[in-house]
């Protein structure tokens, strides 16, 4: 186990389990392992914390806990990325953005393609999509 | 930065599979055609820039509003 000093603390992590992203994220291409760290709130958020720079931390989410027809399946070239094998799961998380004040937004239009089997992501941008990087939550 | 010249008409070719053409100008703008292959990705850079921007702003949140804001949010099923 390791142990790196982050801005909410300190977190112990196995860098056998961390999530890979081959090509980091948009803007953070550099940073490529990350730790996924469970929320201790009871919810659909939680977040991940890069093990290369402890100032950079994403919140997540399934987006289909709030978007219940929002698809998003990697073509090939992506599965490639990945790591998948045929039979390979692969599905979508987003960035939440959040603000103080309750108020949060969610990046539909680049969403995190989830690989758990090889437990690599990748964030990949939607083409000849109607989707914002800040679309708040629907209201019901 | 490399820096060409082109008429419409004209395009200049990128590695193996990438061609660019100058389609049309007009009003200021100018139309331009890329034929490359479907595994290379072609984005307005301002779309880029935009989520380039989104991704920094979301790493600057604090434990407080995320702990506030997961108390608000409905469960409506079980995070993976």
């Amino acid at each position: 186990m390791k142990v790196i000093n982050t801005r909410f603390g300190q977190v112990e992590y196995d860098p056998a389990k961390t999530l890979h992203f081959p090509t980091g994220m948009i803007g953070f291409e550099n940073l490529r392992e990350f730790i996924v760290m469970p929320n201790i709130k009871r919810g659909p958020l939680f977040w991940i914390q890069s093990v290369e720079d402890p100032e950079i931390a994403f919140v997540l989410t399934d987006p289909t806990n709030f978007f219940v027809d929002y698809r998003v399946a990697p073509d090939d070239n992506e599965k490639e990325k990945l790591g998948m094998k045929d039979g390979d799961d692969c599905h979508a998380l987003v960035v939440v953005t959040v603000n103080s004040g309750s108020d949060f937004t969610f990046n539909l239009l680049a969403p995190i393609l989830y690989a758990p089997g090889p437990n690599r992501a990748i964030q990949v941008v939607l083409e000849h999509s109607n989707y914002s990087t800040k679309m708040p939550l629907p209201k019901v | 930065m490399l820096v060409l010249t082109r008429k419409v008409g004209e395009g200049i070719r990128i590695g193996d599979d990438i061609t660019i053409t100058v389609v049309e100008m007009k009003g200021g703008g100018i139309r331009l055609g890329i034929v490359a292959p479907p595994t290379v990705k072609i984005h307005r850079q301002e779309v880029y820039d935009r989520i380039l921007e989104e991704n920094k702003e979301a790493t600057q949140w604090i434990i407080a509003d995320l702990d506030s804001l997961s108390d608000s949010l409905p469960m409506l099923k079980e995070v993976k």
